[in-house]
């Protein structure tokens, strides 16, 4: 057609689904220590999971921070006199850092084995854990003009994922244990099934939207996007793992990896799409 | 304009005692020299592959009934601007006597959110090395020429427009020129739908530019594009 097009770069590239990831793992193992104090059968999980979920923590901050085009201004994201509260990502730094202090008083409290304020710190962690992925998922729904972001569905996809790939970490962390993997084999299965059922939502409101709705619905179904969102991210890494842990076979230990593996890998998959897809739209504008 | 009408605290037109500067873009007077890109361009030292205007255009029609259309764009200085409600430090901001959308660069921390968040696809990164301006690694976008309205001149894409396609003036006075343009011909602006009362009109505007077409979406660039700005963010 002869068109001259300026494209001007996509705001946030796949640092930031990296990012997800990991901070959706975090909150994950959050909830996975706290529930330790609950469920016996998760009791040795509780140390590892607190462990992973701060180091992990700090991997994704850095990378948040190494990803901005200032690093060192990251800062001003904490200065009262800037902070601009209508954006979630201010929300989001008081989070991290809030989840950040807590997870360590937390792990102080389980080193000097103190279990009372341990386990009313174990709650503070997952509640403000649960603040990850929620704060994570309005950084996109806030975005009006953005198909499949600007949905009230992403923040539950986020803790969803959140959910099914901490339970996948703890289930592959705790691999020789046959009882915590029972318990980790429900959290996957009905994790992973929301994580099914919401991408359908998304999905079929997507491709009866406008215009940017059904090039951002070309988009993630068709071509490279195509492969990564409905071959691994939706069918390998979501409806696969819950068709195996609901088949009678589930109960083994290693269908309950190989569908950790997969809940990890589509996780990701998703994560990188649903980033990627509404902003290589929007250059198209 | 209607007081009713006003949904935003942060929104300005039709404020008695305040400016409410806007552009109107005749497209039908548009001959796509690109005179105006080149003179913001020499205006900011704006870096090669980005742009704070740009002229685009597309050709419709079938050979040999066809025709070129043109759509100056620029930033849309929103009355009620997503991208300042989405910058976590406000660095980006209104000025409320004007209506300029404008960045404050020493505050600017780069996430990037006030680009995910326009609509208009109007924000940019700028380089870490520029020629002549230190300004770097911090977003950019259409100031409205802030720096030359404040002295009575007009931005300078409206200085050198040759067709006189691009009018600027305030729209809450109702002896502007822009007042006179908006109010006797029928004018459009961009994604109306998205709430964000965009502050540049174009007249004679035509759908194929203003709404997305199919004809955009090329499946093999997605992936490409989106492996070499990885390249280029962490310079690999």
């Amino acid at each position: 057609m002869g068109e001259y097009l300026v494209f001007h770069d996509v705001a946030w590239h796949a640092t930031y689904a990296i990012y997800f990831f990991l901070i959706g793992i975090v909150a994950g193992l959050s909830f996975l220590s706290y529930a330790s104090w609950h469920l016996s059968a998760l009791r040795p999980l509780r140390e590892k999971s607190a462990y992973v979920s701060l180091a992990l923590l700090a991997v994704g901050g850095l990378l948040l921070i190494a990803d901005l085009s200032q690093p060192m201004r990251f800062l001003n994201m904490l200065n009262p006199a800037y902070l601009n509260f209508s954006s979630p990502l201010a929300w989001g730094a008081l989070n991290l850092v809030a989840y950040g202090i807590a997870s360590v008083l937390y792990l102080l409290m389980l080193w000097k084995k103190d279990e009372k304020n341990g386990k009313m710190l174990a709650l503070v962690t997952a509640f403000l854990a649960l603040g990850l992925p929620i704060y994570t998922g309005f950084d996109l729904t806030v975005h009006q003009h953005r198909p499949v972001w600007n949905t009230p569905a992403i923040p539950l996809l986020f803790v969803a994922l959140a959910f099914s790939t901490g339970s996948a970490v703890g289930a592959l962390m705790s691999a020789n244990n046959a009882e915590a993997q029972q318990v980790l084999r429900q959290f996957m299965l009905w994790s992973a099934g929301a994580v099914v059922v919401i991408l359908i939502a998304i999905m079929g409101t997507t491709s009866y939207g406008g215009s940017a709705e059904e090039l951002t619905f070309m988009l993630m179904t068709s071509g490279t996007m195509g492969l990564l969102f409905v071959g691994v991210g939706f069918l390998a890494g979501s409806l696969a793992p819950v068709v195996m842990l609901f088949a009678p076979t589930g109960k083994s230990i290693s269908v309950i990896l190989v569908s950790a593996l997969l809940i990890l890998l589509g996780s990701a998959a998703v994560r990188y799409v649903i980033l990627m897809a509404p902003q290589q739209v929007q250059t198209l504008f | 304009m209607s007081e009713e009408l006003r949904v935003s605290s942060i929104e300005t037109r039709g404020v008695p005692g305040k400016r409410r500067y806007a552009m109107v873009i005749d497209t039908r007077r548009c001959i796509g020299c690109m005179a105006c890109q080149v003179a913001c361009k020499a205006e900011y030292d704006t870096p090669l592959g980005v742009n704070r205007t740009w002229v685009p255009y597309k050709v419709t029609g079938k050979y040999p009934n066809v025709k070129k259309h043109f759509l100056p764009r620029l930033c849309n200085h929103c009355d009620d601007p997503p991208c300042v409600r989405n910058c976590p430090v406000e660095a980006t901001f209104k000025v409320d006597d004007g209506g300029f959308v404008l960045q404050r660069y020493e505050r600017c921390i780069g996430c990037r959110s006030c680009m995910a968040a326009c609509p208009y696809n109007a924000r940019f990164m700028l380089p870490s090395h520029r020629t002549y301006t230190p300004i770097t690694n911090v977003v950019d976008k259409c100031t409205f020429c802030f720096h030359r309205v404040t002295q009575n001149l007009v931005p300078a894409c409206v200085q050198t427009c040759v067709g006189r396609a691009r009018v600027f003036g305030d729209l809450n006075d109702p002896n502007s020129e822009v007042s006179y343009l908006v109010a006797h011909n029928p004018t459009q602006v961009l994604r109306p739908e998205q709430g964000t009362k965009p502050h540049v009109f174009y007249i004679g505007a035509d759908r194929n530019h203003t709404e997305y077409g199919r004809d955009a979406y090329r499946r093999i660039e997605v992936m490409e594009s989106e492996h070499a700005a990885w390249k280029k963010h962490f310079d690999l």
